[in-house]
């Protein structure tokens, strides 16, 4: 029985696998070249973003490098939205954007915990 | 006073290396004065952590930057409390603070035990001894909160997201948490190590172990109430990997807290026991590790500390240890009996812990995907909301379902026609308010409405267990209804808070589930404009700004009408934070007494031709969340509370049991 029921959680689990995929694969701007499919992309926003109604424009540049990616986002930023800070948004490329979906920005906060020295 | 703090971080090390070493030592050369000595030496680790406690916290009073921590975490603007909580508001102070509630659990535990525990006692020295060693080691040699600089005038402050009487709580209770499973985990390693694998160490460990979850519990729910009142994005939980890694040793802990019944009552689950215990501890430690760490990516993002490798190789070292010592010991854990029937209640116990583990590991799989995909094709991918919202409709709506049906169900072998009279109520109960809720339209939902049918039937359950014991102790006793209800639940507490916390569970559910209910809506609104959402009408009067202290404070006035009734003002807004750069986003919440959920109203954006991007939520019956936290902290603590009677009963009980 205890058998049958492991069998069974395992069973449902593997199937929710096999049918929706190993999850998202999570990149930066420089991996971001060429691909169509829907990835989280991850980065720091450079200077010189704008907001017009609810929709922001950026650049994301890679963490540790220094390849850019322009990203349209038509959603309420969070409120730690800011140049300089590091976030990861979902999306796909579109026409050289890389068109976020609304309410999949996640900013990394610079926490209470340990300052980001890396941060600007 | 720095040099006093970490003087007494070197002495708490010196103490707990002892009581590791001369506690070990003393077991294996059955050394009885060397193993008090052990015991003594941990209560006496527990003193010196108070006194570098203690000097954090004068130096964070007193404003001393010539403390890096304070200088940090704190400014002189900052009010006394938010001062006070940035104790456990760094790394630095949370290790601290880990230490110090570890050996203050440790000399409890030795304290306790020693009356009622004694031939346990000298075994569960050294597994405390080994953490609080670790801990103390961290402090002393990596990451020490007495670091000094040359005294700047100021210090650079809070994070304002983060003065929040909420947040001052919820790290404190999380950690009353995690460490908390330290001490369940001692004892089942003391357990193992003596060869005394009876019931005796799950007697000792329950009531630590409820202590821990609970503290755990309501931990998570403020953090959830402070995400929903001050991160304002209109949720509370966001599966990020910091808060799963609250969730997951709770989850544990929760399967550990029914399987030990069965090990009690039928002497079975002993090897399942204690793998439960290594788990809940290694993931309090595994949380810890992922605040600490910064290897995932959270917004919680405590990044690149240099204690991560440190973290790593310790649970490394514990979880080998432990199972080691399981595996050594197998031919001593090996069940009295057996499971007779698969209607039985430690058969609904079993199918329990399977979901709850289930869950938890499918948990843990998504927060390590990351870095298992990375390991693997060389390229991270991470799971998000849908994956783990999945698991929790599959694992978490049958968890429910068993909440209700399992303290109806008879020890050993339940026979279907009594099960049938027990579960008749209940049953009936969750049909009329099935169709009830389908004929209201709830339906939109599938996973909503079957967790409202369940709530109803965990609920109908409940009281009907409540209204069938008291009264029988009615007829036992005489008396009225309330004299027997509270002579039932004040002589078996343990269960009947266990119901209660079943009850919270129940609200929980409740309210999670509203969430498949709610209505949102954005809109770019300009003065005298509406917008509906959810009945409600929300028009904007216009904007105010003003400056305080520290901060510029925008804010909208929109009028909330309802039904054609006006329901007054409400003002969310922002808020800009000029020193520290940071913009804050205050929502407005308004309660509605009558369907205990929420109007949440975000201001977006202003713009420059002064309209506004207004966001509105509606969130059925989210209250009943928090309430929920009420209704669990009544019941745990109903759970808790000491009763002698039964305290006795078990150890006469289990003085006479086979080793």
């Amino acid at each position: 029985m205890l058998a049958l029921s492991v069998a069974a959680v395992l069973a449902v689990f593997l199937v929710y696998v096999s049918l929706a995929g190993g999850g998202t694969p999570s990149i930066q701007p420089s991996e971001l070249k060429g691909r169509s499919e829907t990835v989280v992309l991850g980065g720091r926003v450079l200077a010189g973003w704008k907001t017009t109604g609810r929709v922001t424009t950026f650049r994301l540049r890679d963490p540790k490098g220094t390849a850019t990616a322009r990203v349209r986002y038509a959603d309420s930023l969070p409120d730690q939205f800011k140049t300089g800070r590091d976030l990861q948004v979902k999306g796909a490329l579109q026409n050289g954007v890389f068109v976020a979906e609304p309410g999949t920005m996640v900013t990394k906060c610079p926490s209470k915990y340990v300052p980001k020295k890396s941060s600007s | 006073m720095a040099e006093l703090g970490r003087a007494a971080l070197v002495v708490c090390l010196g103490l707990s290396a002892y009581a590791l070493l001369a506690g070990g030592w003393a077991i294996a050369a059955h050394r009885r004065r060397l193993a008090v000595s052990a015991q003594n030496a941990l209560v006496a680790a527990f003193g010196a952590a108070l006194v570098a406690g203690i000097v954090l916290v004068v130096a964070l009073v007193r404003h001393d930057f010539s403390l890096v921590y304070v200088q940090r975490l704190t400014s002189r603007e900052l009010p006394l409390g938010y001062t006070l909580s940035a104790f456990w508001g760094g790394q630095e102070g949370s290790l601290l603070l880990w230490l110090l509630v570890l050996t203050g659990y440790s000399t409890a535990a030795v304290y306790t035990s020693r009356r009622r525990h004694a031939d346990l006692l000298p075994w569960i020295v050294p597994p405390l001894a080994l953490v609080a060693t670790f801990f103390a080691f961290l402090l002393v040699a990596i990451a020490s909160p007495f670091e000094t600089q040359v005294a700047p005038a100021n210090g650079v402050g809070l994070n304002p997201s983060l003065q929040n009487p909420y947040m001052v709580a919820h790290p404190p209770l999380l950690y009353l948490g995690y460490v908390g499973l330290t001490v369940p985990w001692a004892f089942a390693m003391g357990a193992l190590l003596s060869r005394r694998t009876d019931e005796a160490w799950i007697i000792a460990t329950r009531r630590w172990t409820l202590v821990a979850w609970t503290a755990l519990g309501i931990g998570q729910l403020l953090g959830a109430k402070w995400a929903y009142e001050e991160i304002g994005w209109g949720g509370y939980y966001a599966w990020d990997p910091v808060e799963n890694a609250a969730l997951m040793p709770w989850l544990a802990a929760t399967a550990f807290l029914h399987s030990v019944m069965i090990q009690e009552k039928r002497g079975m689950l002993k090897v399942w026991n204690v793998l439960l215990v290594i788990l809940a501890f290694g993931l309090s430690l595994f949380g810890t590790f992922l605040t600490r760490s910064g290897i995932l990516d959270s917004i919680h993002s405590f990044t690149e500390s240099s204690i991560g490798p440190w973290f790593l190789g310790f649970i490394a070292l514990v979880v080998a240890l432990s199972l080691g010592l399981v595996f050594l010991r197998l031919p001593l854990l090996r069940s009295r009996t057996r499971l007779e029937s698969l209607v039985s209640r430690e058969a609904t116990f079993l199918y329990n812990n399977l979901l709850l583990v289930a869950l938890c590991l499918t948990i843990l799989w998504g927060v390590i995907w990351p870095l298992l995909s990375e390991a693997v094709r060389g390229e991270a991918s991470v799971v998000a909301g849908p994956y783990y919202n999945f698991f929790l409709r599959v694992f978490g709506l049958p968890l429910l379902l068993l909440m209700g049906i399992a303290p109806l169900v008879a020890w050993r072998r339940a026979s279907l026609r009594s099960l049938r009279g027990s579960l008749a109520w209940p049953a009936g109960i969750a049909a009329v308010v099935a169709v009830v809720l389908l004929l209201l339209g709830a339906g939109s939902s599938p996973a909503g409405l079957l967790a409202y049918t369940f709530s109803a039937f965990v609920a109908g359950s409940i009281g009907y267990e409540f209204v069938r014991g008291t009264r029988a102790r009615r007829a036992v006793d005489g008396g009225g209804w309330f004299a027997a209800f509270s002579s039932l639940v004040g002589r078996n507490r343990r269960r009947y808070g266990g119901y209660i916390v079943h009850a919270a569970v129940v609200l929980l559910a409740i309210g999670i589930a509203g969430s498949a209910y709610d209505s949102v809506r954005s809109q770019q609104l300009s003065r005298g404009e509406r917008m509906t959402v959810g009945g409600y009408t929300l028009t904007y009067r216009g904007s105010t700004q003003r400056e305080v202290a520290n901060a510029r404070e925008l804010r909208a006035q929109v009028a909330v009408e309802r039904d054609g009734k006006s329901l007054g003002i409400v003002e969310p807004g922002k808020n800009f934070y000029p020193v520290e750069q940071q913009v804050s986003s205050e929502p407005a919440i308004r309660h509605d007494a009558m369907s205990l959920g929420d109007l949440f109203v975000i201001l977006e954006n202003a713009n420059g031709d002064g309209s506004i991007e207004l966001k509105a939520l509606v969130n059925p019956l989210v209250n009943l969340i928090w309430l929920a936290g009420l209704v669990f902290l009544g019941g745990s603590l109903i759970a808790l509370w000491p009763d002698p009677a039964e305290q006795r009963r078990m150890l006469e009980r289990y003085a006479l049991a086979p080793a």
